[in-house]
């Protein structure tokens, strides 16, 4: 599902060249979940940006659903991922002047499908806060903000979704459900799930891990809970 | 409807639903609101005063000529839809038993007056009273004076030429009257149709014939284009309300500019908050925008999305400005019923179609830049909250802010110069104004050092927001100084108009005084408690050549009894001698030959001329004047030019002479005096033992003049009090705009524990800090554009306001400070956490 091979990513700086990625190359198999783990400032969320086609590479190549994101435009990168790519981040993002069933239609609308409110109405049901449709952003909690998100990332049945420290600003109860609701939808989509996260918890309940230390990338292999209490 | 549409709509009425749209919402409503009850009220203003003016000439437009109008004129100017009259006019004499006199003889047909109204009553000098109808044929209405001097009473007779007519009332005045110190014959109304009879208009009289149209500007200025060819510059005399020269036309010209001034002012206020707004707008929506393009809308579907949001917010803004607009215009000659007359029509097209252009103009305009930088979001933002646009040069802003400004000044004004000063000015304060932030800055990283206190905090501030700070410091200035070249040219343009008829304006002429008589006058008055004022000597005298070119032709065209302040150049020219300058005359070039040593030839005397009649007959200095004065020739040479200010009312002449010249002549005398309205009643007992003395009143005009100046001021007044409003409301825009930007730092700042006071306190020092700095700038900006409009644009003479040197920065600072105290208040309210939930 997505393929990168010798991706880095540099920026100029007023002391010189920054190197934020050094060459990355792996592969991320459909329906697969993959976690990348690292501590802040390592180029986790510069990878991520990458792989979702939201910003380009310096050098290299990246294929998302065999379309290759390193030779396309913003343009045609946008339409890209609006049919194939869902999203979720930690700040949450959702349209602060938008309710939460406009929040979660949006992506269906702007992908131009049909009966979008119908859509949106079942997700968030199915989520658990059907009941807070009508209700604009900040009249709701950071677990509620997060389900809306989530059930806005599912509604166009994306084929690979990225997460942003989904749980990064919940509590551990709220992060627990959302984490749950993350992994069964993921499940009953068969989508792929590319997350970005310090929590090894959540890490853990992938089926890969990629640790990126100082814009290099290793694959590491899962700990189970068990062995970490272990450890400790 | 398309998805994009769908989305704009849903963005709009949830953004308009939770208050999100109030600023830039406000911001259109103030300047369609501002720009359509100020045009509009003007226009009813100018329609009303048009009205008056209009009185004056007795129509809308006036033709005047040596020889008789054509009745195909007329004919054509009916088809156009205009109502005309027809007057003729000459000097005759009249007779009664033994007595005669000479009267200016108008016949009139029975359409005049289209404009004004006759006046009449039933004794000499007694109440007026408005006529309905007018003399009817074989009858005659004449003037006061005449029934003095010819002793005659209501029901005798009296003949004009061949005619004999029934004397039938005292007319007081009629609209086109005219106003002149001299030549003013008393004047004698009858029937056009009456004319004939008496036979005094046969070849080689002095008639003039006077057309009159009355209708749409549109139809006249057809007639006009249509009649223009026919015209001949030494025959005809083409006159409307529009060019009317005189003392009420040049006050209702310049109060005209005022309102243009003051609308464009509005119109520059109204784009600031716009500007100040759509910035706004387009911050708070940097993140939806990133939002949508990460889940997969292209540029296009978000140009489309937020092109039709601010589409939606023009349409409201301009429909909820239009209706307050309206009303508040309707409030305001509710409120100024009593002082001011404004035209019946209340609706006009052209303010509603240039608030609704002004409206829109100014929300595409000024969005687009921030548009254009929410266009260029990068999607990447989502992740990384730091990125926000890419767009980074602000050429294109400047050239669409600036080029707006500038299209709507020109368009609405159709004015280049004053478009071009007041711009030209702005532009010069926005230079200046950089150039105070940079030092602001600068003085921001000096103080803004050491322990933290409020003062030290809000120096910091300034230092760190400098971009802001600099936008904000530059539309608080522009909006500072507009209010103040409002406010400022209003005082300075009703205090001049005032202190040309200042109380105890002399109301009353008496001409043709004998030079015996001026003693036993002078000591008559005083005893009455009267005070005459200066006697002029004057004598008549034909203007006949100029070098050794006769100028008899030239003369005859100027021979224009109408025209106000002009009177004494015809084919008698009234002279005057002096050694010492008339008050309110400015010599403009050579010397006064009060002052002038150099002797002249033998037989030679010097003579200074008026400039602008200099000018008309291509008189220049050195030039030899010949006046034929009774059977002697005076030769003059022109040894100076002179201004003369028209507008005060005191006799005025073009040409002064050496004393010298006129020695052996024996003069009459003018001089005039001030009449309180109590002791009007006296008038004919304080003349009676000068019988042959001829007095002219002038107080009905002088009245007409000051309820006009009066009338104009209560307008502009008001007009003023728009301005200030919507210049108020920018600044709140602009405060609560910036407020936004701080709503952060300072939910940082409460969190790490600073007490309320201390960020309140510092944010009032920042906001005084910058109202000071913005005062100044606008104190001295507003002098360059004042000096600019007041030598420019309304011909008045400029000075320095040194007072609001020090009255802009302290106003500034209160205004601006409590309008910082006040939104920070506001802010401060809110707990921490409520602030911080905003962050997000």
């Amino acid at each position: 599902m997505i393929k990168t091979s010798k991706v880095t990513k540099s920026v100029n700086t007023s002391e010189g060249k920054l190197e934020i990625l050094h060459p990355i190359s792996f592969e991320v198999k459909s329906g697969e979940s993959v976690a990348i783990i690292g501590a802040s400032g390592s180029g986790k969320s510069t990878l991520l940006g990458l792989l979702a086609g939201l910003d380009e590479v310096s050098e290299g190549e990246i294929y998302l659903d065999g379309e290759p994101l390193h030779t396309m435009d913003e343009e045609a990168r946008a339409v890209l991922r609006g049919q194939k790519v869902g999203f979720i981040f930690q700040s949450f993002m959702l349209v602060q002047s938008l309710t939460a069933i406009e929040n979660v239609m949006l992506p269906a609308e702007i992908a131009g499908l049909d009966n979008p409110k119908q859509m949106a109405s079942k997700i968030l049901e199915q989520v658990g806060i059907g009941h807070r449709a009508s209700h604009y952003p900040n009249q709701l909690s950071g677990g509620e903000q997060q389900r809306v998100a989530i059930a806005r990332a599912f509604i166009t049945s994306p084929k690979i979704l990225f997460a942003d420290e989904p749980t990064g600003n919940l509590d551990a109860t709220n992060s627990h459900k959302v984490e749950d609701l993350l992994f069964a939808l993921n499940r009953e989509k068969g989508t792929t799930l590319v997350l970005v996260t310090h929590d090894n918890e959540l890490a853990d309940k992938c089926d890969r891990q990629l640790t990126m230390q100082a814009g290099v990338l290793t694959e590491s292999t899962p700990v189970s809970p068990l062995q970490r209490s272990e450890a400790v | 409807m398309s998805m994009t549409s769908t989305l704009a709509w849903r963005l709009f009425r949830h953004e308009a639903k939770r208050g999100e749209l109030t600023i830039i919402l406000l911001a259109i409503v103030l300047s369609v609101g501002a720009v359509l009850s100020l045009s509009l009220f003007s226009e009813r203003l100018q329609g009303a005063l048009k009205e008056r003016s209009a009185a004056f000439i007795a129509a809308d437009a006036q033709l005047r000529s040596d020889t008789p109008i054509d009745e195909i004129w007329l004919q054509q100017a009916r088809d156009e839809g205009l109502n005309t009259a027809k007057q003729v006019t000459t000097r005759s004499m009249v007779f009664h038993r033994d007595e005669m006199s000479l009267v200016d003889l108008r016949a009139v047909n029975e359409n005049y007056p289209l404009k004004g109204t006759v006046n009449i009553t039933d004794v000499p000098f007694g109440q007026k009273e408005a006529a309905t109808d007018l003399p009817m044929p074989g009858e005659v209405w004449l003037q006061s004076l005449l029934f003095q001097t010819l002793k005659l009473s209501l029901g005798d007779s009296i003949e004009i030429g061949d005619a004999e007519f029934i004397v039938t009332k005292v007319l007081v005045d009629i609209p086109d009257a005219g106003f002149s110190v001299f030549n003013t014959d008393p004047i004698a109304l009858i029937r056009l149709s009456d004319l004939d009879a008496t036979a005094i208009t046969g070849p080689g009289s002095r008639a003039r014939y006077v057309g009159y149209f009355e209708g749409e500007s549109s139809a006249i200025s057809n007639f006009y284009d249509w009649l223009s060819p026919n015209l001949q510059d030494d025959l005809h005399n083409w006159r409307t309300v529009e060019d009317d020269e005189s003392a009420i036309g040049r006050s209702v010209a310049s109060a005209e500019r005022y309102f243009l001034l003051a609308s464009l002012l509005a119109i520059v206020l109204a784009a600031v908050s716009i500007a100040v707004a759509a910035q706004r707008y387009s911050q708070r929506h940097f993140d939806p925008v990133a939002i949508m393009k990460t889940l997969g809308a292209t540029k296009q579907v978000i140009r489309r999305i937020y092109l039709l949001q601010i589409l939606f917010i023009t349409g409201l803004g301009i429909i909820i400005g239009l209706i307050m607009g309206f009303i508040g215009q309707q409030v305001v000659v509710w409120l100024v019923a009593e002082q001011v007359d404004v035209a019946l029509s209340i609706w006009h097209w052209r303010p509603v179609l240039i608030a609704v252009f002004t409206g829109a103009t100014c929300s595409l305009l000024f969005s687009l830049y921030p548009l254009m930088q929410l266009f260029s979001i990068p999607p990447l933002r989502v992740l990384r909250r730091d990125l926000s646009t890419n767009l980074r040069s602000r050429t294109i802003q400047y050239v669409a802010s600036g080029g707006a400004i500038f299209l709507l000044m020109w368009i609405y004004s159709q004015d280049l110069m004053i478009s071009l000063i007041l711009f030209g000015s702005g532009v010069v304060l926005v230079a200046g104004l950089l150039g105070a932030t940079f030092l602001l800055i600068a003085a921001g990283r000096k103080f803004g050092s050491g322990k933290m206190g409020p003062w030290q905090l809000a120096w910091a501030r300034i230092k760190r927001r400098s971009m802001e700070n600099s936008v904000q410091l530059i539309s608080f200035s522009v909006t500072i100084m507009l209010l103040l070249v409002v406010l400022v040219m209003r005082n300075d343009m009703v205090s001049q108009w005032r202190s040309q008829l200042p109380e105890g304006t002399p109301n009353y002429f008496l001409i043709n005084i004998t030079g015996d008589q001026k003693t036993e006058l002078d000591t008559h008055f005083k005893s009455n408690g009267i005070t005459i004022e200066e006697f002029y000597p004057v004598i008549r005298g034909r203007f006949v050549a100029v070098n050794d070119d006769s100028v008899n032709t030239e003369v005859s065209k100027e021979d224009d009894s109408n025209i106000e302040g002009r009177q004494g150049l015809g084919r008698e020219a009234n002279l005057t001698w002096s050694n010492s300058l008339q008050k309110e005359n400015e010599i403009t070039s050579g010397i006064w030959h009060g002052d002038n040593t150099d002797t002249l030839e033998q037989g030679v005397f010097a003579v200074s001329v008026e400039t602008d009649v200099g000018e008309r007959l291509g008189i220049e200095l050195g030039d030899m004047l010949t006046f034929n004065v009774g059977s002697e020739i005076v030769k003059t040479k022109v040894t100076s030019f002179r201004n003369v200010n028209w507008q005060t009312m005191q006799p005025n002449f073009f040409f002064v002479i050496q004393p010298e010249a006129m020695a052996a002549f024996n003069p009459t005398y003018i001089t005039s005096f001030y009449l309180p309205e109590v002791q009007k009643s006296e008038l004919t007992t304080l003349l009676k033992p000068f019988a042959s003395i001829t007095m002219f009143d002038v107080d009905a005009r002088i009245n007409q003049l000051r309820d006009i100046v009066n009338q104009v001021s209560v307008a502009i007044e008001f007009i003023l009090v728009l301005v200030l409003v919507a210049g108020s409301l920018v600044l709140i825009a602009q405060v609560q705009a910036s407020m936004d930007e701080r709503r952060q730092e300072l939910a940082i700042l409460r969190t790490l524990g600073a007490k309320g006071s201390l960020i309140r306190k510092s944010v009032v020092f920042e906001f005084l800090i910058i109202g000071v700095v913005a005062g100044f700038m606008a104190a001295l900006a507003n002098e360059l554009s004042l000096y600019m409009l007041q030598t420019k644009v309304f011909q008045m003479t400029a000075s320095l306001h040194f007072e609001y040197w020090l009255i802009a920065p302290i106003v500034g600072a209160i205004v601006v400070g409590a309008l910082g105290a006040v939104g920070c208040w506001r802010l401060l309210t809110l707990n921490t956490s409520a602030l911080l939930r905003k962050m997000v």
